[in-house]
């Protein structure tokens, strides 16, 4: 299943993903609308600034397990079953702020919502865009993202791809050493040789 | 297939029993519980007092909970005897458990204060969904109450009672309410906001004597005072319910003492939740930290480990998030450190946005912190002192108001 990957080293901090996550959970769903709108739509994915100057888009991660759904005093952080999002019921949440101090990445928020019952202070946070998902659209922020700071992506294939440029870095950084045996040095020529044929 | 027990239904005792069937889902469970009432969320009865939350929306698993479990539930019942040589306990009915492993998540009773007076009616502990139940049945008619304790419990009493618009009285000992859990410059500040909203502080009375003919009309004071009250709350601490213990039987200090896989002294009985006392991740020595979000991991570690699945547990950390009105508090660890020679403390008030942030470090690792107002990334501090690791930025950034997740990154 697809995820929300985060890549910072990509992040400008335009904070466009919060403008459109902020849009996505908006009762008009659009940015005009969603600016007239009380209680005033608010982002779930919170760019942060390193020490150093950098963006950092910073939102849920969807423990398993999750340490806000074992802190909930009233059992209103939920896994969904489907789509193993935690998610949280506003009508059953009291605020207590449990869950954030549960959280090691300070990603909840407390405000109203036009989803919980009125006037009401709820915990907020990324609820991966599910409703978005169940039809057909990637969540707002990566859509937003241009620097593909946030990407939508399976997994396995994300960290595959880490994985290779890690190894392709380490391997141009580090030269060969030069008393490698015969055979290393053979095996790596025929592997390159095939890579070539290969590309051609 | 071994027979496991588990005494006590609070959250330790169900986090275990559902640990235990996620690792075996065959041998037999069997559960003792005094209280009837279905598994429900402790921290939660005093918005039921406050009136915020119906009593019905206290359960935090379904009606056939036990069922669905495979979990042969003894419940209403009180354990009165272990006997550890033949492993085996009696109940207060007369039932008779036998176990192969045995999980003691008892919790904890309510200290209760035996002065003259003290069975009137209208004097009540708050622990149980029952007692919550009793004071709102006796709340008509009440103007003012009395609250002995500014703990976390004798707190929660009076802000519930406050919420109502019911007079109330405090007698502490220290100036300020929740001294345990904060410093006194954020007692002070709580305290305001509590007397800002009609709380009366007596600090260094205590109560001599319960007046009244059925119920309870008036507490004497040490002093001599006398204070017209129709109800009393009291919130003088927990002691570990350990009743049933045989002297000796098992190693104890101010909990039952148990090893890092939440084991007693006893091969094959565990503890878990307010009765326990395992390692404290911040004083680094057997501490209780009687509090639901402990109770809450250690039931699910120790259930593993009853499971036959060997999980470490790290450590507890005392840590609380309450809501006073328009003031959010979070803190955790230690915040009034032994000696300040070895301890390094940075403070911070920002009266504009009303907010005030204490860190206590000890040799470069965050050990404590208090948070008043805006405590939404209070949990990223939180973690830092679970993990315990030596802090890698300047402390200064921590206390900023816009410190977050990324003020740790390079």
């Amino acid at each position: 299943m697809k995820k929300v990957i985060i890549h910072p080293e990509r992040c400008v901090g335009c904070l466009q993903c919060m403008l459109a996550c902020a849009v996505a959970h908006s009762a008009s769903r659009n940015l005009v609308g969603a600016l007239q709108e009380e209680p005033r739509p608010r982002p779930r994915i919170h760019v942060g600034v390193t020490p150093s100057g950098r963006g950092f888009p910073n939102r849920c991660r969807h423990c398993d397990p999750a340490p806000c759904m074992a802190a909930c005093l009233p059992g209103a952080i939920f896994r969904d079953p489907t789509t193993a999002t935690v998610l949280i019921d506003p009508d059953r949440c009291i605020a207590c702020a449990s869950c954030a101090m549960a959280c090691p990445f300070g990603v909840l928020r407390f405000h109203p919502t036009f989803q919980a019952p009125p006037g009401k202070e709820v915990a907020v946070k990324c609820d991966n865009c599910d409703q978005r998902q169940a039809q057909g659209l990637p969540p707002a922020c990566v859509e937003a993202c241009l620097t593909r700071a946030l990407t939508f992506e399976e997994p396995d294939q994300a960290l595959k791809r880490q994985t290779d440029r890690i190894s392709r870095l380490v391997l141009e950084a580090v030269p060969y050493a030069e008393d490698l045996p015969a055979s290393l040095s053979l095996l790596r020529a025929l592997k390159q040789a095939t890579a070539e044929m290969n590309r051609r | 297939m071994p027979a496991y027990l588990v005494i006590g239904n609070g959250i330790a005792g169900i986090n275990a029993l559902e640990a235990i069937r996620s690792l075996d889902p065959r041998s037999p469970l069997t559960l003792i519980a005094e209280e009837d009432f279905p598994p429900y969320s402790r921290p939660l009865i005093s918005l039921v007092l406050e009136g915020a939350l119906p009593p019905e929306r206290l359960p935090i698993r379904p009606p056939d909970f036990y069922r669905r479990l495979g979990v042969r539930a003894l419940v209403g019942q009180r354990v009165v005897e272990l006997d550890p040589k033949a492993a085996r306990v009696r109940t207060d009915r007369g039932e008779q458990v036998a176990y192969d492993r045995l999980l003691i998540a008892s919790g904890a009773h309510p200290r209760t204060v035996e002065a003259p007076g003290h069975q009137l009616a209208g004097i009540f502990c708050l622990r149980t969904q029952a007692q919550v139940q009793a004071m709102r049945a006796h709340l008509p008619g009440v103007k003012r109450a009395v609250v002995l304790g500014g703990g976390l419990v004798g707190f929660k009493a009076a802000y519930a009672l406050l919420r109502q618009g019911i007079a109330v009285t405090m007698l502490i000992r220290s100036p300020h309410p929740l001294s345990q859990q904060v410093d006194p410059e954020a007692g002070a500040l709580i305290r305001r906001e509590l007397e800002r909203h009609g709380l009366e502080v007596r600090v260094g009375v205590e109560v001599s004597a319960f007046l009244g003919s059925k119920a309870v009309e008036a507490v004497e004071l040490s002093d001599g005072e006398r204070l017209a009250c129709q109800m009393v709350v009291v919130g003088k601490g927990v002691r570990p319910a350990v009743d049933f213990l045989p002297p000796e039987a098992v190693r104890t200090d101010s909990g039952i003492l148990v090893d890092q896989h939440l084991q007693t002294s006893l091969e094959g009985v565990y503890a878990a939740g307010d009765v326990a006392q395992a390692r404290d991740l911040v004083r680094g020595q057997p501490w209780v930290n009687a509090i639901w979000p402990v109770a809450a991991e250690q039931g699910m570690i120790a259930g593993a480990n009853l499971a036959g699945r060997p999980v470490v547990y790290r450590g507890s950390l005392g840590r609380n998030v309450i809501r006073i009105f328009t003031l959010d508090l979070m803190t955790a660890g230690l915040v009034n450190p032994p000696r300040q020679d070895d301890y390094q403390v940075l403070t911070h008030r920002d009266p504009r946005r009303g907010t005030y942030r204490r860190l206590v470090l000890h040799r470069q690792r965050l050990v404590g912190m208090v948070l008043l107002g805006r405590v939404e990334q209070g949990g990223v501090l939180l973690a830092l002192i679970q993990r315990g690791l030596p802090l890698e930025v300047d402390p200064q950034r921590l206390l900023e108001p816009t410190f977050n997740f990324a003020s740790l990154l390079p």
